[in-house]
This record gives structure tokens, C-alpha cells and sequence, in this order.
């Protein structure tokens, strides 16, 4: 019987183009756009340079700034007016203002200030450029000092090591948190929709009547939208690790294994989803608000979890995608076993089982 | 008018009558952005760091207690090992680790140089890059004062020039991704609602068959596309309401005018509203309706600025970013809270993003028609 339903839901998916569009080429391109662009790390930033100095000196700090890599030099202003202007355009956002008389306070030794402005509009990037800019400031009076023969003697060097991910590339941790992203934005809002449709066309009545089994027309609907996730799952791991050359450290049956635990998650969400509304159109809505929005906000995927205020923390633990995004992460960047993320495993165990028997419980009461 | 009037009555009655529809609808305009607005921001504070400290000297003391003292860097957990904070990092219990050689205080007072290893977890690789930079001033300065300690000792040395960067931001001086969050939310619910509502008013009397008893009545075809979108735009436009005074709650100033925002908004829901109807055309059933709206809508607003800068993706997605009209929207409603500029300077986002919606709007309707009235 479940043969039956599962090969009527499947001719049904594979009838549909857009169905399988959103399963398998949405989270391709999506997988490909956050590998690309997700990345706070600017190195083009556009500048703006207000000389009023015009010397050799304020030159070789310019100088500076372009041989850092980080800047580009757009446009060289007169006025302060223009300084406003280039950036309420957003034609530059940062814009150096070197004082008139720069150079002869630098040759005379004394302290001297040079003026940044960033654009702080997107408030993560303007810190990185002012970060930037501080050390090229600093790199330069160092230079200017070493120019001098006053080399500022025993400098403390640092000696930064990242682990984990050494060269700081996102896709590298955008890739392993894109599974909890996507295995719970699409799977659930794919299952719900399908669901209600029937009750919309009140073609789930027919089923009611039929001898089918409750349990038996939900695991019709869960197992064709669990293998799509599932496939879906394995498409993104293959392109993570061959197209991106992701490092993948941990044991790959660990993670599958762990993965269609959380795929039956979210997709019991899907089912649930589809017990409390009444339209395409709501369980839409309803999927949005508890699968999509918070699979990718609040499952630490891009935003950290750590700097959230500890009551919209304990929120977190409401959605799957938390548990799974740390494990993903953990097996795959740190290549840990089991014994360091047991306790998420185990919660996401007791929450996949205890909302698909939910979900089930309620499907029946309805029907009966 | 008196036909539109009754079209657009029973447009109205039909959308209240969805309550649970309602709900939702308010539910994404202001308690997902209050969440959002609290929960998300790529601020880094409180990094728990793991210190093996091999000096145990005052001087070591006072650098960890120059990390420490900034709301960067949380707990600290002292070490006798470095293999503890491989284990810490492993677990995730640290952050950040940083190692301290045996002879730093002496290196630092005679002015030999001296190596401080910052060990750096990089699973979330813009916090690392903002905490190394932390570091690393925290560090310099550091290091920068003590030069200047030891050459107050020694006569011979004439004051140095130093070269001080005064930075200064502009538009959010504090650095609030807050104030980037709520618009952000504001413009992509905008842009959701109009969209997704369209298609679903379009779609609904597709699958229904109900469309073809309206092409029956003696409502004309534009009356008939007038009625279905007025409940679109006015409830697009009274959403933003709450969301205004969402953004007031958390102090995001309103630098601008707000006739321009509700300007460039209904404009927004123009363009929202075509590529809407463009896409209920290409739809059978409301479920393809909805994926494909989903279809679309993911790309255009990723590549909007909604969510990272366009400014630091790589070159081909910053040219595809033209194509979405959100990345005009975005842009001038930043300009608008933030910038507090006016039709001026944003001048040629208003003209795009209308352009956007001159062009898909009629194309969606003659689609439209030649679907119903064929």
C-alpha cells in the first residue's frame, strides 16, 4: 500500500518541473550565490582622497593605502562639500582627508591626524575597513619612522594562526551550514504544500474514504519528499567538496547518518505544517515563518549565535537547523567524532521522533 | 466605478475572511523583524578566550587584561598547556587562544622583539577576521606605548612623528547593525508581501475556475486587474506602518522624509505587483505559483543588498545586481532612514526602480490577457 501512495506521489513530483526546479536547481544556485558572495571580507573598497596637503609626504601615504590591496582610489576631491557628497551617493565609502599641513608637522616630528570617514551603513563592513585603515596608518608611520633610522625598535609581532580554516575563506563555513539551511527551507514547505493541496481540492476526502491508512498516507507524502531532500543533501557535498574544494575532515557516513535523522525532522515539521492550515497559501506563509526564515537566520548559519540576547538564544533551540548547523560544522571543518557533539544529537533525535509522532497523532484524530 | 468599487469590495472581503492569512502577514511585519531586529548582527562580543600564559609576569598580565577589558572578548580560561587549547578550540568552548612566550615581560622591557601567537578559530570566518583585527590592536598598541616607556627612559631620542588615524563614521556612528536590520526587514517584506500576494489573488481564481465567471461578468479587464491588485498595495502600504514605528522603537533614524519612503514604496509594489502577475501566468496551480515566486525571489534578493553588501561580491554578481529591482529599493531606503537624502541624490533609483516596474507590469498583463480572454 505504501508502494502504491509513495509511486503516486513520486509520478506526481516528477510530472511537476517546477517541483523538482525548487527541490535540486534552487539550492544549486543558492549554493553557488552564498559561495560566491556571502563574504563580509571586502577587498575593493571604493576611496575617495581630499589632499589638502599635496606633498610627497601625503602622496606616500596615499601610496599606502592603494599598496595595501584593500583600497581603490575612485575620485580626488577639493572641498569638504564634495567629501558629503561622494558619500550620501555611495560613490565611495571611505574617504581619507589629509590635513594642509601634513607634511611639514610629520617632518617637524610632531603628532599628527589624519581623518577617515566610512560609510557605516552596513555597520560589520565599515569595522573590517576602519580595521584596515588603522593598520595601513599605523604600517605607514612605522615605514616613516624606519625612513628616519629610528626604527621603533622590539615590536611585539603577532603571530596569527587560524585554525580549522586558515585562509578566513566563507565559503568554507557557509558550505557545511547550508545543509541545515537547505534541507529545512525547501523539504518542510515542499511536504505541507502538497498535503494541503489535497485538502484544498478536496481530493484528501477520497483518501479518507479509501482503506488507505493514516500512517500510511503520511509516510506516501514523507518518503518521496525525504529522498528529494536527501538527494539534495548529496548534490550540495558533492559540489562543496569537488567544485569549491571544501576540506572535508570528518567521517561522511557520520554525517549522512546524522543527516537523515534531520531530514525526517523537518520534514515531520512539513507534515505538521499541513495539519493546522487550511490553504496552499497559509501553509505557505505558516512554512515561511517556522522553516525558511528561521533555517537560515537562526540556526547560526550566517548570524552567530553567541552575541543574540540569551532569551532569543533559548529561541534558537526551538528550530532543528541549530542542532544540525553545529554538527555539520563540526564534522566537517573539525573533522571531531561523535563524543563532541552527542549532546545535539541527541536532542535532535528526541525532537525529530517526538514531532513526527505529533504530527502523526493529529493526522489521525482528523481523520477519525 | 461603481463596478470596480464592488470588484474590489469582494477583493477586500475575500482577503479579511482569510484571518489565519492575516495573521501571518502582521506576524512577518512586526514580530519577525522585532526577533530579527534583536537577535541578528554580525557584532562580535563576548569570544571566550583560552590564554596560555608561559611569562606569568605583571606585563603579561596587563596585555590579557587589555583583551578582557573590551566586550569583544567574554570569559577566560587560563591554560597550563597548548594542548588545552587545541581541545579548547575543538569543542568550542574558546574562540580564540593566545600564547604568551616565557620571556615576553623581559623582551618587552630591554626591546628585543617578541612573537605572540593568536590562535583563531575560523568556523565562522568573519567573526575570525574581526577578531584578529581586534587583536592585533589591542596588540600594536600594546607594543606601541611600550616603545614609548622605554625611550622616555633614554634621553637621546627625539620625539618620534607619529601618524594617528582620527576615524570617524559616518550615518551610524556606533556601528549598529541594528539600524541596517530593521530596514532591511522593512524592504524585504515589502518586496515579499507584494509579490507572493499578487500571484496568490491571480492564481486562486486560475485553480478555482472561478477566474473564468469573472471574465463573464461585465467587469473589464483592467477593472478586473485593478480590483485584485488595490488590496495588494493597501496592505502593502499599511503594513509599513507598524514597521515604522518598529524602526522608531529601536531609534533608526528617519534622516529623510517619509513621503519618499511611502513613494518609493508604492512604487516597489508596482514592480513587485508586475513580476507577480508575470508569474501567475506562468503558473497552472497556486503550489507552482508559490515555487516559483520562491524561485525568483531568492536570487533578487540576494544580489539586493538586503542581506551582504553588493560592494564585496566578486564582479559578475555585482553587474547581475542591476537586475534586481529590491537592490533600488534597498538602496533608496537606506538613503532615505540613514543618509537622509532626498530625490536629488536618489534620483536615478527612483528612475530604475519605476523603469523595472514600466516594463514587467505590462508585460505580465498582456500575458494575462491573452491567457483569459484568448
Amino acid at each position: 500500500m505504501i508502494y502504491q501512495l509513495v509511486k503516486k506521489e513520486t509520478r506526481e513530483i516528477l510530472r511537476d518541473p517546477v517541483i523538482l526546479g525548487v527541490a535540486i536547481v534552487l539550492p544549486v544556485i543558492m549554493l553557488f550565490l552564498f559561495g560566491y558572495a556571502i563574504s563580509l571580507d571586502v577587498d575593493d573598497v571604493s576611496m575617495a582622497v581630499y589632499d589638502q596637503d599635496r606633498s610627497q609626504e601625503s602622496a606616500r601615504l596615499i601610496d599606502a593605502f592603494v599598496g595595501s590591496g584593500y583600497f581603490t582610489i575612485e575620485h580626488y576631491l577639493d572641498s569638504p562639500g564634495q567629501v558629503d557628497r561622494v558619500l550620501d551617493k555611495g560613490e565611495a565609502s571611505i574617504v581619507l582627508a589629509v590635513p594642509p599641513d601634513f607634511s611639514r608637522d610629520v617632518n617637524l616630528g610632531k603628532r599628527t591626524e589624519v581623518q577617515v570617514i566610512i560609510d557605516g551603513s552596513f555597520s560589520a563592513t565599515a569595522l573590517i575597513v576602519s580595521n584596515y585603515a588603522a593598520s595601513v596608518v599605523n604600517r605607514y608611520t612605522e615605514d616613516l619612522l624606519d625612513r628616519r633610522g629610528e626604527a621603533a625598535a622590539g615590536t611585539i609581532g603577532i603571530n596569527p594562526r587560524v585554525w580549522y580554516n586558515p585562509p578566513l575563506k566563507s565559503v568554507n563555513y557557509i558550505v557545511p551550514g547550508l545543509f541545515a539551511v537547505l534541507l529545512m527551507a525547501f523539504p518542510p514547505m515542499l511536504t505541507a504544500l502538497s498535503i494541503v493541496r489535497e485538502k484544498e481540492r478536496g481530493t484528501i476526502e477520497q483518501i479518507y474514504v479509501s482503506p488507505v491508512s493514516p500512517s500510511a498516507f503520511i509516510a506516501g507524502k514523507v518518503i518521496p519528499y525525504s529522498v528529494i531532500a536527501f538527494f539534495e543533501m548529496v548534490l550540495i557535498l558533492a559540489i562543496g567538496t569537488l567544485w569549491f574544494r571544501i576540506p572535508f575532515k570528518g567521517s561522511v557516513p557520520l554525517l549522512i547518518g546524522i543527516s537523515l535523522i534531520y531530514v525526517l525532522t523537518t520534514v515531520s515539521i512539513g507534515l505538521f505544517v499541513s495539519t493546522i492550515t487550511r490553504t496552499q497559501f497559509q501553509a505557505m506563509f505558516l512554512s515561511l515563518i517556522v522553516t525558511l526564515m528561521p533555517s537560515f537566520l537562526f540556526s547560526g548559519f550566517l548570524f552567530p549565535i553567541a552575541t543574540m540576547p540569551y532569551m532569543l538564544q533559548l529561541y534558537t533551540y526551538v528550530f532543528p537547523a541549530r542542532y544540525f548547523n553545529d554538527i555539520s560544522r563540526d564534522i566537517f571543518l573539525k573533522g571531531v567524532g561523535l563524543e563532541y557533539f552527542i549532546g545535539n544529537a541527541v536532542l535532535l533525535i528526541i525532537y525529530g521522533s517526538a514531532l513526527f509522532i505529533a504530527a502523526s497523532l493529529k493526522f489521525k484524530k482528523k481523520v477519525a | 466605478m461603481q463596478r470596480l468599487f464592488a470588484a474590489t469590495r469582494k477583493e477586500f472581503l475575500q482577503f479579511s475572511r482569510d484571518w489565519l492569512l492575516v495573521i501571518f502577514i502582521i506576524w512577518l511585519y512586526t514580530v519577525e523583524v522585532i526577533i530579527c531586529t534583536y537577535a541578528l548582527s554580525f557584532d562580535v562580543r563576548n569570544l571566550s578566550l583560552a590564554v596560555y600564559d608561559q611569562d606569568r609576569s605583571q606585563m603579561s598580565q596587563e596585555l590579557i587584561e587589555r583583551f578582557t577589558a573590551t566586550d569583544y572578548f567574554g570569559e577566560t580560561v587560563f591554560v597550563s598547556g597548548p594542548g588545552e587549547i587545541d581541545f579548547l578550540l575543538d569543542s568550542g568552548r574558546a574562540d580564540i587562544g593566545i600564547s604568551l612566550p616565557p620571556d615576553f615581560s623581559g623582551a618587552v622591557r630591554t626591546g628585543e622583539s617578541v612573537e605572540v601567537q593568536v590562535i583563531l578559530s575560523g568556523v565562522n570566518s568573519n567573526t575570525a577576521s574581526i577578531a584578529r583585527g581586534y587583536a592585533e590592536a589591542i596588540i600594536t598598541r600594546f607594543s606601541q606605548e611600550a616603545a614609548a616607556e622605554r625611550a622616555r627612559g633614554r634621553s637621546d631620542i627625539a620625539d618620534a612623528p607619529v601618524v594617528i588615524p582620527q576615524i570617524r563614521i559616518w550615518y551610524n556612528p556606533d556601528l549598529k547593525f541594528r539600524y541596517f536590520m530593521v530596514v532591511s526587514m522593512i524592504v524585504v517584506a515589502g518586496v515579499f508581501v507584494g509579490l507572493i500576494h499578487a500571484v496568490a489573488t491571480m492564481v486562486r481564481e486560475k485553480e478555482t475556475g472561478t477566474m473564468e465567471q469573472l471574465v463573464l461578468t461585465p467587469l473589464k479587464g483592467h477593472e478586473l486587474i485593478a480590483a485584485k491588485l488595490v488590496p495588494t498595495f493597501t496592505i502593502g502600504l499599511l503594513s509599513l506602518l507598524p514597521s515604522l514605528g518598529i524602526a522608531l522603537w529601536f531609534g533608526v533614524p528617519l534622516r529623510g522624509s517619509v513621503l519618499l519612503f511611502f513613494l518609493a514604496s508604492a512604487i516597489n509594489l508596482f514592480s513587485s505587483a508586475g513580476i507577480g502577475i508575470y508569474i501567475s501566468t506562468l503558473s497552472r496551480n497556486l503550489q507552482q505559483g508559490l515555487l516559483i515566486s520562491f524561485f525568483i525571489l531568492f536570487p533578487m534578493m540576494f544580489l539586493s543588498g538586503t542581506m551582504v553588501p553588493i560592494e564585496s561580491m566578486p564582479m559578475p554578481l555585482q553587474y547581475l545586481s542591476y537586475l534586481s529591482p529590491v537592490r533600488y529599493y534597498m538602496e533608496i531606503t537606506l538613503g532615505i532612514f540613514l543618509k537622509g537624502v532626498g530625490l536629488s541624490v536618489l534620483w536615478p533609483e527612483f528612475l530604475l526602480l519605476f523603469a523595472f516596474g514600466a516594463v514587467i507590469f505590462p508585460v505580465g498583463l498582456w500575458h494575462l490577457r491573452r491567457g483569459i480572454y484568448r
